[in-house]
């Protein structure tokens, strides 16, 4: 990508066959140099949450790069303290942050495949 | 009870091939290893003990996410593991293994272990600074950057941090049934603590935290100076793996730090430089915050060269 993003304009990520087919990648759209937002796609369902975890502000939550999910592709987890969470709400289920989500992002999806999120909710005050 | 300081943890872990992969990129040498886990060395022989999450050897687990099942410290003679077995006898189970080591659980139900233990010793020097108003610290003509030397390794295991959900028995049972001092305390938080055998400022350091959340926060294994847990760092960072704190260098105990993601679910440390302390230190006391937790705090960034192309004209 050249140059900053427009204000106002959806933020391309990627296509979606770019993603692994089960699994997470995380996106640093706006140059900040670490990944804001992470993507897990299974199948042809997509979710992307911003990489934050709620237990910690501002934590980063991958171990390695694209690294947001449990060996078994289960749940999507946080490596900073094990908090485990539900793929499809965000929701916490074990570990650090009980009754805690993970941020949403809306995902808009054009039709040639073109992944993009909207630029105002990569909202800079609050991303980590 | 003469205990010299951390031996060895043991982890139960879902994936043992990426948990593999990390400590051997963090610098750890595998002994005795396989698909089921086995021993990544520091270069002192003090290690990280890697197991399949279900391998029925280890203690349980804690009922929280954390994948930390024991904790093993070292001691200098059979006679200490004697006098340990009879002190946690009086109200606990201790078992004694087979390889000789005694396994027993704290207060708050991480599991201990305690083993005759002898760290090779290292013949390394420590990282040397030449400095204005001292004799050299490297000979004349030594180059203190040898841009083809392998990646630093891990020397020793430094300490453990648990999250605990009663800090204050916690100590109290380090304190009076194992003999390990306080050396600095965050107010409301923990206390810092090193056994009586080791002078490093803390192999033990434990935060008060929700019942949910008790286990392993980090750990952490020394590092021959602050060029190499930069050195260290930065080649993790080129490996893929998150940093999440550092590079930086604390306040309570000096040592340099630089902490990352793992797949353990808790945070890998690499730290050097850290105090040594004795009897006659008096503990410190201060709030837990940002200004007292580090004297300061870098980020990584790509490498760079200020000499690009020239700037801009502005009007």
């Amino acid at each position: 990508m050249d140059g900053a993003p427009q204000a106002l304009h959806p933020v391309p990520l990627c296509r979606v066959d770019e993603l692994p087919p089960n699994g997470a990648r995380g996106f640093d759209p706006l140059g900040q140099g670490r990944d804001a937002l992470f993507v897990v796609r299974r199948g042809d369902t997509l979710r992307a949450y911003r990489n934050r975890c709620p237990h910690w502000p501002g934590a980063p939550m991958a171990w390695r790069k694209d690294g947001y999910l449990s060996p078994d592709g289960g749940h999507i987890v946080c490596y900073a303290h094990g908090a485990r969470f539900d793929i499809d709400t965000g929701d916490c289920v074990h570990g650090p942050c009980p009754g805690q989500s993970l941020q949403s992002l809306p995902l808009i999806r054009r039709a040639d495949g073109l992944l993009l999120v909207p630029r105002d909710a990569l909202d800079l005050r609050t991303a980590s | 009870m003469n205990i010299v300081g951390l031996d060895a943890l043991v982890f139960g872990v879902d994936d043992v091939a990426d948990c593999a992969r990390y400590l051997i990129d963090y610098g750890l040498t595998p002994v005795d290893t396989g698909p089921d886990g086995g021993r990544f060395e520091g270069l002192d022989g003090t290690a990280i003990l890697l197991a399949r999450r279900d391998d029925p050897s280890l203690p349980p687990p804690l009922p929280t996410a954390s994948t930390l099942r024991k904790t093993i410290y070292g001691v200098a003679e059979a006679a200490t593991l004697d006098a340990i077995a009879a002190e946690l006898g009086r109200d606990r189970a201790v078992r004694w293994l087979a390889d000789g080591s005694l396994e027993s659980v704290d207060d708050l139900g991480f599991a201990l272990g305690f083993r005759v233990s002898t760290p090779r010793p290292l013949t390394f020097a420590a990282e040397a600074a030449n400095a204005p108003g001292v004799s050299a610290q490297r000979p004349v003509n030594a180059l203190g950057v040898d841009t083809n030397a392998p990646p630093p390794k891990p020397r020793s295991l430094s300490h453990v941090v648990y999250f605990v959900p009663d800090v204050a028995k916690a100590e109290a049972f380090y304190a009076d049934r194992l003999g390990f001092v306080t050396t600095d305390r965050f107010t409301k938080v923990g206390p810092f603590m090193r056994p009586a055998g080791c002078r490093d400022h803390h192999t033990l350091f434990m935060i008060q935290t929700p019942p949910f959340l008790q286990g392993c926060e980090h750990f952490t294994f020394h590092m021959g100076g602050p060029t190499e847990v930069l050195a260290a760092g930065r080649r993790m960072v080129e490996l893929g793996y998150q940093s999440f704190w550092g590079p930086g260098r604390h306040i309570f105990g000096s040592n340099w730090f630089w902490y990352f993601n793992s797949p353990f679910g808790c945070h890998v440390e690499y730290d050097a430089d850290m105090d040594h302390h004795d009897a006659d230190w008096v503990a410190r006391e201060a709030e837990a915050n940002a200004d007292s937790s580090q004297v300061f705090l870098f980020q990584a960034r790509e490498l760079w060269f200020p000499s690009g192309p020239p700037p801009a004209k502005t009007a």
